[in-house]
């Protein structure tokens, strides 16, 4: 009995080749959820005891946070969800193109999230003097949305990887090039969010534009730099490329990550930041 | 969105567009996290604002992981596993907001610390 894969039928939820039926890959990354949920679990709890429970000289949230931000900010995160399904339905329908487009889609969006939360921490230890050590509030609250926040970076780094490997050519080695594309990505993202961002959003509260490029100057050159070649890349690449429909359960597998995130950020929007203002 | 490629159409099976139905879904997202936050101000008895809240978290939760994540279309075993990892994640919530509800748990006063400190030695 040949396999549908042999027949040239692509099913990509259900793979008759393990004994599950169900990829290895897919499996590995639920399993690898399932876990991180249980990690955030214990993040959100050991900060909501805290909260119930407020040692004297705690810092008062409603009066550190910034609702209007991070009701963005979850909008965004819950936009990029949307992008990443529509690169796995993409991928599904082997059409690479729109993958790429809405692989970088999220990656933007995701820069903007992480842009946010670097603007917020900025602000709460500068402005408002809550630090990591000085208040247990301090403490919960940077160790759930910090850890938050590296999945996020890391989820973008994975994306930026699947980004460059949609262009590995069928034929010839192209590891040098791809290298320096990932490079140039990762110069791009890691602008965007350290600097860019934070400086769109200090502009939107009253900084002025020349003051954030002056300020910024150096990086911000060097994220258009890498933004460059970051197009010089796209437009040189050999459109003969190995990257295709075989590759959906890759792009699906990152995509179960991103959207991990995602409903992580849910929880964390309505237990840490909305029930404060009840 | 631009046409699939040639070796993609000789595969000759493709997944039914779920383009629209997922913009739909980010859509009805988008609304809820809207409500939720103007929930927040409305001036309400707060259980139900609390149990509210609760409630809509838990929707966009589930429409995330059923329809973005597959798992409406995907073997059970998937869901088997990932509520797994997310019923004992609650029971650990649960638990331990429990636990630490209690007199026991709640902190000394500064007053109360002293007198412990000085008493203990």
């Amino acid at each position: 009995m040949s396999s549908p894969a042999a027949n040239g039928h692509l099913d990509h939820h259900h793979d008759h080749t393990t004994s599950t039926g169900i990829p290895n890959k897919k499996l590995l990354w639920w399993a690898f959820l399932a876990s991180d949920c249980m990690f955030f679990g214990a993040l959100i709890s050991s900060h909501l005891v805290y909260r119930l429970n407020p040692p004297p000289g705690n810092a008062v949230p409603t009066q550190v946070f910034n609702i209007e931000l991070t009701s963005f900010s979850t909008f965004i995160l819950l936009m990029s969800s949307l992008l990443m399904a529509l690169a796995v339905n993409a991928i599904q329908k082997g059409n690479v193109k729109s993958t790429r487009t809405m692989l970088l889609g999220t990656i933007f969006f995701g820069c903007i999230f992480l842009g946010g939360q670097v603007f917020e921490f900025t602000h709460f230890v500068a402005d408002k003097h809550m630090t990591l050590s000085n208040s247990i509030f301090g403490s919960t609250f940077y160790t759930l949305t910090g850890t938050h926040g590296t999945h996020v970076a890391i989820g973008v780094l994975l994306l930026g990887m699947m980004y460059v490997r949609t262009f590995k050519p069928t034929h010839g080695g192209s590891l040098g090039r791809n290298f320096l594309h990932l490079l140039a990505f990762a110069a791009a993202a890691g602008v965007a969010f350290l600097f860019f961002v934070p400086g769109l959003l200090e502009v939107i509260e009253g900084e002025s534009l020349s003051a954030m490029l002056s300020h910024d100057a150096k990086p911000l050159l060097l994220g258009a730099i890498a933004c460059a070649a970051l197009v010089w890349f796209a437009r040189t690449s050999n459109p003969a490329v190995e990257f295709g429909e075989k590759n959906a359960i890759d792009v699906e597998a990152i995509g179960l990550y991103w959207h991990f995130v995602d409903i992580v950020w849910i929880i964390i929007f309505t237990a840490v930041y909305l029930l404060e203002y009840l | 969105m631009s046409a699939p490629t040639a070796p993609a159409l000789a595969a000759g099976h493709h997944e039914p567009s779920k383009f629209h139905f997922y913009i739909q879904i980010a859509m009805i997202l988008a609304v809820i996290t809207g409500i939720e936050v103007v929930l927040v101000y409305l001036p309400i008895v707060k259980w139900l604002v609390v149990t509210t809240l609760i409630l809509l978290s838990t929707v966009k939760f589930m429409f995330v992981i059923f329809f973005f994540m597959h798992l409406r279309w995907d073997k059970v075993f998937c869901t088997i596993l990932f509520f797994i990892g997310l019923v004992l994640a609650s029971f650990t919530m649960f638990s331990l907001m429990k636990l630490f509800a209690s007199d026991a748990a709640k902190p000394l006063t500064a007053a109360a610390l002293d007198f412990a400190r000085t008493t203990l030695g």
